[in-house]
């Protein structure tokens, strides 16, 4: 499934422009380390954290979008990195869990 | 990836000279006393929760210690004389992007052996799946002046209002 099938299919709330790379599995987690540490190439990353350098790790593992929970604001220098790095940033106002069990229900397995 | 370590990154400055270091903490909650270490008395000027980790060899089994690597560094160009940002410009329209390795050892900053980064560049460069992409890891010293850089090191910022206070 591609983000973009993604989008439409969870009804997700693109904050840039959402692409047409593959999305294989997820990661849940808070923690920049963590996501560097466990998640892998092509997972969609479910986390609150909304500082810039989540788009850092995102492109390091070649993580091709991101879903911001529980309606954070993302800063605007954030949604630029993403731009720059071809990352897809989503927002729902959905927590954690929720947005994993619709993840679930669309095909999208955990990472690993 | 190997030996991962989860830990904090601090750093103190000298309120006498301004100088700065950064050291790596494995205690529950990074320390935040004062002393007085030779002419320099160091403060706790801001923690992170981030990971040591080492790199094992798939094939022969060959660990090498990346003991003094703090973190991953990501250039955000705010610098145009920086040559970490112009080759950041020049490396990303063919899709390979620039990770400097800050490494330090006693507190100031090193840079990692030519081997070390080889690895990482290898290794993080091997787990991509997007055709053509690459990541390249560089010596931190590619940055012009390390003071005025605000290139965004990979740690968990804003994690520590999780952290129980002293």
């Amino acid at each position: 499934m591609t983000v973009k099938e993604l989008q439409a299919k969870l009804d997700l709330k693109p904050l840039n422009e959402a692409s047409d790379k593959e999305i294989e599995g997820a990661f849940i987690s808070d923690m920049v380390s963590d996501v560097m540490a466990g998640a892998q190439p092509g997972n969609i990353w479910v986390t609150v954290q909304t500082h810039k350098n989540i788009i850092a790790a995102a492109n390091l593992v070649d993580i091709p979008a991101i879903i911001v929970v529980r309606g954070k604001q993302v800063p605007e220098d954030t949604l630029q990195m993403a731009d720059r790095v071809g990352v897809t940033v989503f927002s729902t106002d959905l927590d954690s869990y929720s947005i994993a069990t619709k993840l679930y229900e669309a095909g999208i397995k955990p990472a690993g | 990836m190997t030996n991962i370590r989860d830990g904090f990154i601090v750093t103190e400055k000298c309120y006498h000279c301004n100088k700065k270091r950064v050291f790596f903490s494995y205690e529950d909650v990074p320390p935040k006393d004062e002393y007085k270490e030779g002419e320099h008395y160091w403060n706790y000027a801001g923690s992170a929760q981030s990971f040591k980790f080492d790199m094992e060899c798939t094939n022969c089994g060959k660990t090498v210690s990346f003991e003094a690597l703090m973190g991953l560094m990501h250039c955000v160009g705010c610098d145009a004389r920086c040559h970490m940002n112009i080759l950041s410009q020049i490396c990303e329209g063919q899709n390979v992007w620039l990770f400097a390795a800050l490494a330090y050892h006693l507190g100031s900053e090193i840079d990692l052996p030519v081997e070390n980064l080889e690895i990482l560049t290898d290794y993080f460069t091997s787990r991509l799946r997007t055709p053509g992409k690459k990541i390249l890891v560089v010596p931190g010293s590619l940055r012009r002046d390390p003071d005025i850089c605000r290139g965004e090191m990979l740690k968990d910022v804003g994690m520590l209002s999780l952290t129980p206070e002293t």
